[in-house]
């Protein structure tokens, strides 16, 4: 059975973050927590001669971009709560020190499967991560999984 | 960082290993990292309020897996001339702390043309089972 849901939901835009501002010092709290030794990310002497002139933040830095308080209000459910299925992430470029980031965030896809245990809908939420210049940075594909209620 | 690390994307094979890399993730650092991530939801701080939700007891947040995974890619690119540019996981099972976990992955393809390389991902509890599954893909430069 097709999963129910008003088709206006996809690609509209439903939340637009104010910017958050990137430290050192929260680069290097991140670094601490993940177990993080790569100089590029850790070590200013050694990143300054690295690819991009300095400090960066790991990759995965970009998912610890929240989403704001009403993200949920506007994503559908269905069915029993959902949970974090996965993510697929697009690193445009890197994030700095001294970036502002801001993130907005749409309804990509909706979709049902139907696995061993039941029937599970999909929605995929994609964030867009841009920074002070407008330049994105990441798209960021949160993946949520619902399963369907008997 | 891995003893073995990426060169140039000439000397890359098919079949190529990433890891295994082992860590092990204490209750501190699972806290750290959500406290880092601004994850503040009781699942990934504390077992009683883990366990109001049904789940076994506290769990790593989806996102730190999925940091740990990008690590053992960026880890075996190092110094090359190289980015991460996609990676994408799948959570299978809940993965707690206070466990020793395996990271490892392989070379699928590479691709000449613009000179990437797809890399499939997993990391793996001491019972051998694949709690996070992944895929990355990986660009060099020329």
């Amino acid at each position: 059975m097709p999963v129910d849901f008003d088709p206006a939901l996809i690609g509209k835009v439903f939340e637009q973050t104010e910017p958050v501002k990137v430290t050192a010092e929260k680069i290097a709290g991140f670094c601490a927590a993940l177990g993080e030794d790569n100089p590029l990310f850790t070590d200013e002497g050694a990143a300054r001669k690295g690819p991009y002139g300095g400090i960066v933040a790991p990759p995965s830095f970009a998912v610890t971009f929240r989403n704001g308080r009403h993200f949920f209000s506007h994503v559908p459910r269905f069915g029993r709560i959902g949970m974090d299925a996965g993510k697929d992430v697009e690193f445009v470029a890197p994030i700095r020190p001294g970036d502002e980031i801001t993130l907005s965030s749409n309804v990509k896809e909706i979709y049902e499967k139907t696995g061993r245990s039941g029937s599970m809908v999909f929605v995929i939420v994609r964030s867009t991560l841009k920074n002070q210049n407008d330049e994105v940075v990441a798209h960021v594909d949160h993946r949520f999984m619902h399963r369907v209620s008997k | 960082m891995l003893e073995t690390t990426a060169k140039s994307f000439e000397e890359i094979k098919i079949g190529d290993t990433l890891g295994p890399e082992e860590i092990h993730v204490s209750r501190e650092r699972c806290r750290a990292y959500a406290h880092q991530a601004h994850l503040d939801a009781a699942r990934f701080t504390d077992d009683e309020g883990a366990r109001k939700e049904g789940l076994p007891g506290m769990i790593l947040p989806g996102n730190m897996s999925l940091g740990l995974i990008t690590k053992l890619v960026t880890d075996w690119i190092a110094s090359a001339n190289a980015r991460l540019t996609r990676i994408g996981t799948t959570y299978r099972l809940p993965v707690q702390p206070d466990h020793t976990f395996v990271l490892q992955g392989f070379i699928t393809n590479s691709n000449p043309e613009d000179r990437t390389v797809e890399v499939d991902l997993w990391m793996e509890n001491e019972d051998a089972e694949r709690l996070v599954i992944g895929t990355a893909t990986v660009q060099f430069g020329s």
